[in-house]
């Protein structure tokens, strides 16, 4: 049972940790938790579908597995990007040089926004994602994994380690650092803080797309509702890790993962949340900035 | 001197709004109708919605419903209770404040109980269509009806049939922890017990979870031959799905009148199939749903669901009991429910003391090539 639980808790691991990298992208640079990060995964979720709705009609389907493939995560992370860039200019860049509670509330309110706006236009019920991969699945040391979980892992991996070659390698990658470290300094020796910004959301919110439509595809069900639960945890799988840092978000993200899988597993399915979030109030009492946070003086809430 | 005036202008236009809707409500009948309407579980929302409207339109078309002697158009408040205990008491406060004649609702057994509390202390009729849980008759009100069966009907027929029809031993049971899902599964377990069957696995899930594998996998330990489920649709989707495509379980799934939705099958596919479920018998066969499956057709452009005729009824019997009582006092409307053999869509029904149907049948059917077929 252990190594199925394991390989459970895995690919839980791998929507919380993508998820959680956007809010930690964003707290870097901007000192802000994006609240309404949650409903781009969800939107993320519904493009998905709707992709994958246009390209059966279009017959793409049928031709070419590998095309929609590549289509249905790429179509979506331009969408939620979009979404993600547009959020920030309307809801957060007026209030920047306001106090520290007001973006948050305008965050809380946009979250509120997207849900309805999408329960409105796409429906209270469930939606169906079609399903698009037999990929069958093999037993190994008594677990059953399927070709889905090893394909959302690895999604999920390489994206992050590309995500990680380009914060380290790339201009636009050690303009984020830059920024995130000192945003007036860095203005002053010459990055555009404000396309910084707007980059920072946009992956964000691309990567919180891919999430959405390995949900989709794994669970097989989305609905208007699943960005609330999934972005409270990412949040707490961000907090837990150390917010503000990228590794602290993969961390989070799996620890959070495996915490609840095995809880649920082993002692009480019930309180597994409970038992997550008792965790976090732990690690905070110990470690208020996280587990691989740095503890910056200059910004205590 | 200006001041004055504006303050006294301002206050009569603030009094002409106050009345204005009063004014508009005057003339009409006032029922109202609360269930989930939108969430993950406004399938059942769909079908509270559509048998009421038949239903009032139907005594609409008639000119209404004669109270005291004048007739009066019936006019439909909606209560989106999002399946929320909470929201449940405070739409049922506003039904109470808003005049309301009799209540369609709620739905989940867990909203209909604290809710009719609300409703008896008002004295406001409560039918509802679906609400299983035996404790909402067992609190003595005399305004609280059911149309549809208990779950203790629903357990020892669930447990009979495991025992008897499928012959298993090993059984698991699930529950959503909800008043209605962990209801119906202790009563399961208890008319198990009482023929000798311990369950090999009890455990609750959290409702609006996606990922069950860890339960499931803890459960899959114990190498049950019968999976029983006392929650809703939504939930049994996941579970189902995630037992046959994730982990391999090839025991039978069983559950209640919460999953008997198309939902069920058309998104769990294949993962589905076999699935036993308890519910009324076939309602297309009883010569009096004939009409109102036909009307649905014709209105709505697809066919009933599970509770749509159950609210029909509801709505119907209500507003009979104020034509033939002539009445719209909560008392009598309720001592004339009582009164009488109904002959509704559903049959012959007749009511006991508590509120409960005299007669209600469960039946087992299965998921069988893509739909429910009622099992013999």
């Amino acid at each position: 049972m252990f190594t199925q639980q394991l390989v459970n808790g895995i690919v839980v691991g791998s929507v919380y940790a993508l998820i959680a990298l956007g809010y930690t992208l964003v707290y870097g640079i901007l000192k802000l938790i994006n609240f309404a990060h949650g409903e781009i995964y969800m939107i993320g979720a519904y493009i998905g579908i709707t992709t994958l709705a246009v390209l059966g009609a279009m017959g793409i389907t049928g031709m070419s597995i590998t095309l929609t493939l590549v289509l249905v995560f790429l179509i979506p992370m331009i969408y939620c990007a979009a979404y993600g860039i547009t959020l920030e200019r309307i809801a957060y860049r007026p209030l920047r040089r306001a106090p520290r509670l007001s973006p948050l509330i305008s965050a809380i309110g946009m979250s509120i926004f997207l849900q309805n706006y999408v329960q409105v236009a796409q429906g209270a019920r469930d939606k169906a994602f079609p399903s698009l991969l037999a990929l069958g699945g093999f037993n190994f040391m008594g677990a059953y994994i399927s070709g889905l979980q090893i394909f959302i892992l690895a999604t999920a991996v390489g994206v992050m380690a590309v995500l990680q070659l380009f914060i380290q390698k790339t201009r636009m990658g050690k303009a984020m650092r830059a920024t995130a470290q000192d945003r007036t300094m860095a203005s002053l020796v010459g990055v555009d803080v404000n396309r910084v910004i707007a980059a920072t959301f946009a992956i964000g919110s691309a990567l919180a797309a891919i999430a959405g439509v390995m949900v989709g595809m794994y669970y097989g069900l989305v609905n208007h509702y699943i960005g609330f639960i999934a972005g409270i945890k990412a949040f707490t799988a961000a907090v837990l890790g150390g917010i503000g840092s990228v590794a602290g978000a993969l961390l989070g993200g799996f620890l959070l993962a495996m915490l609840e899988t095995f809880w649920a597993g082993y002692v009480s399915a019930i309180y597994k949340d409970v038992f997550a979030f008792a965790v976090l109030v732990v690690v905070l009492i110990f470690r208020p900035e996280g587990i691989l946070g740095s503890s910056d003086s200059s910004d205590r809430v | 001197m200006f001041r004055m005036v504006l303050r006294v202008v301002g206050f009569l236009v603030f009094i002409t709004f106050l009345v204005a809707p009063l004014r508009a409500n005057a003339a009409a009948l006032k029922i109202g109708v609360a269930g989930p309407l939108t969430g993950d579980q406004a399938a059942f929302g769909e079908m509270l919605k559509s048998g009421v409207l038949l239903a009032v339109s139907e005594w609409n078309n008639r000119g209404g419903v004669s109270v005291t002697g004048t007739k009066m158009k019936v006019k439909i408040l909606w209560g989106d209770d999002r399946h929320d205990p909470r929201e449940g008491v405070t739409i049922a406060h506003k039904f109470v404040n808003s005049g309301v004649v009799g209540v369609v609702g709620h739905f989940n057994s867990s909203v209909s109980i604290p809710a009719s509390t609300v409703y008896a202390e008002a004295g406001v009729v409560q039918i509802t269509p679906a609400s299983t849980n035996p404790k909402l008759t067992e609190q003595g009100f005399s305004t609280v009806f059911r149309v549809c069966g208990r779950d203790d009907q629903q357990g020892e027929v669930a447990a009979a049939f495991i025992v008897d029809k499928l012959r298993k031993k090993r059984v698991a049971i699930l529950h959503d922890k909800t008043t209605y899902g962990q209801g119906l599964a202790d009563e399961t377990k208890r008319f198990l017990g009482a023929k000798g069957i311990k369950p090999v696995f009890y455990s609750g899930i959290v409702q609006g979870d996606k990922d069950f594998t860890p339960v499931l996998t803890a459960m899959k330990q114990k190498k049950p031959e019968v999976v029983y489920f006392g929650g809703i649709h939504p939930e049994a989707i996941l579970l189902v799905k995630q037992m046959r495509e994730r982990l391999g379980i090839k025991a039978d799934f069983m559950s209640g009148d919460g999953v008997f939705v198309d939902e069920y099958y058309k998104i769990a596919g294949k993962s589905a199939e076999g699935t036993y479920l308890s519910f009324s018998p076939d309602q297309s066969k009883i010569p009096e749903a004939k009409n109102i499956i036909q009307m649905h057709r014709k209105r709505f452009g697809k066919e009933v669901g599970a509770y749509t005729i159950y609210s029909y009824v509801a709505a119907n019997m209500i507003l009979a009991s104020i034509a033939e009582s002539g009445s719209n006092k909560g008392s009598k409307i309720a001592a004339h429910i009582r009164s009488k053999v109904w002959a509704t869509a559903l049959g012959k029904i007749q009511f006991n003391k508590k509120g409960d149907v005299l007669e209600s049948p469960y039946v087992f059917w299965q998921v069988k090539g893509g739909k429910f077929v009622q099992l013999n």
